[in-house]
């Protein structure tokens, strides 16, 4: 019995589906990836992490501008995706999961922070030019860190700087629509809003973006 | 008879649908001639390309091994442990 195993293992593109062995992992879809994870296979796990560590990553980071936070909760997202994977839905795409929890999990953060869209320019709440200075982050800073340098020449991009001072949940739904590429029914299905609502967000933050854009050509 | 030039302006959908290349030909008619919608549809093309340029970041090196130091892996199972007569 173990021979005639080997032997599947070996030839197994008959009895399994080349798609079905994790040395096709690259190339198969998000589904059957995890799929195979569910089986136990370790590289199916690490192919998971591997195709979403930078789109996650990348969202938390644009939502809390915190490398190390946003490090952390990419960590605590992957974890609990991973060591939930028997609670997901292969209904909806995996990248929907995914986004959904790390999203959550950086709502939390600003909400637990006060880091909302405390932004490069100042707070939106401040009412006086001093105020607004005062709670400036101030990136060009010589005393700043290596970390904080990078921070600073990674975000500090017109657009980037734009994105920041968009409210959280604008921020969320425009990088899910632009940047991830997510439909306005699975941002709908992430932010678990409703589509109306989610279209109004994302035209009103363009308008804001754009507006943001053209205030610092003037 | 000739049709009736459709005069509304482009929603914020259809700009979306225009910058992706979908917009209905009936539509696009009216963005030939309009102006105000041809200077909307393009500041929002340059806004949808710049978001689509953004860098995709990425985490410190050794990302995929903090994060598996604490996975849980299943015992083993499935197909390539089958015997063929199972499959």
């Amino acid at each position: 019995m173990l021979e005639v195993a080997k032997v599947v293992e070996v030839r197994g593109e008959d009895a399994i589906g080349a798609k079905d062995r994790p040395g096709h992992l690259t190339g198969a879809s998000d589904q059957d990836v995890v799929e195979w994870a569910k089986r136990g296979h370790e590289a199916a796990f690490r192919e998971l992490v591997r195709r979403y560590e930078r789109p996650v990553f990348s969202l938390l980071y644009r939502m809390v501008r915190d490398r190390g936070l946003a490090e952390d909760l990419a960590q605590e997202t992957f974890i609990k995706v991973l060591n939930g994977l028997g609670s997901y839905n292969p209904q909806f795409r995996f990248s929907s999961w995914i986004f959904k929890i790390a999203n959550n999990a950086a709502i939390d953060q600003l909400r637990k922070r006060e880091l909302d869209t405390l932004s490069l320019d100042g707070s939106p709440h401040a009412t006086t030019p001093e105020a607004m200075r005062a709670t400036a982050l101030q990136l060009g800073d010589k005393r700043e860190t290596p970390l904080q340098e990078l921070e600073a020449r990674e975000l500090g991009g017109a657009i980037e700087r734009a994105i920041a001072r968009l409210r959280p949940e604008y921020r969320s739904c425009i990088l899910l629509r632009h940047v991830e590429g997510h439909s306005y029914e699975e941002i709908a299905r992430i932010l678990e809003l409703p589509l109306g609502t989610v279209k109004t967000y994302i035209h009103r933050a363009r308008n804001e973006l754009r507006g943001y854009l053209a205030d610092r050509k003037e | 008879m000739t049709p009736t030039p459709d005069t509304r302006h482009l929603t914020p959908d259809e700009v979306e649908l225009w910058a992706e290349g979908l917009l209905p030909a009936a539509r696009d008619a009216h963005l030939a001639q309009c102006d105000a919608c041809r200077a909307t549809a393009g500041g929002e093309r340059k806004l949808f390309r710049d978001l689509a340029q953004l860098t995709r970041f990425a985490p410190e090196f050794g990302f995929v091994e903090r994060v598996m130091a604490k996975v849980k892996i299943p015992t083993p199972s499935g197909p390539h442990f089958r015997s063929h007569s199972d499959s």
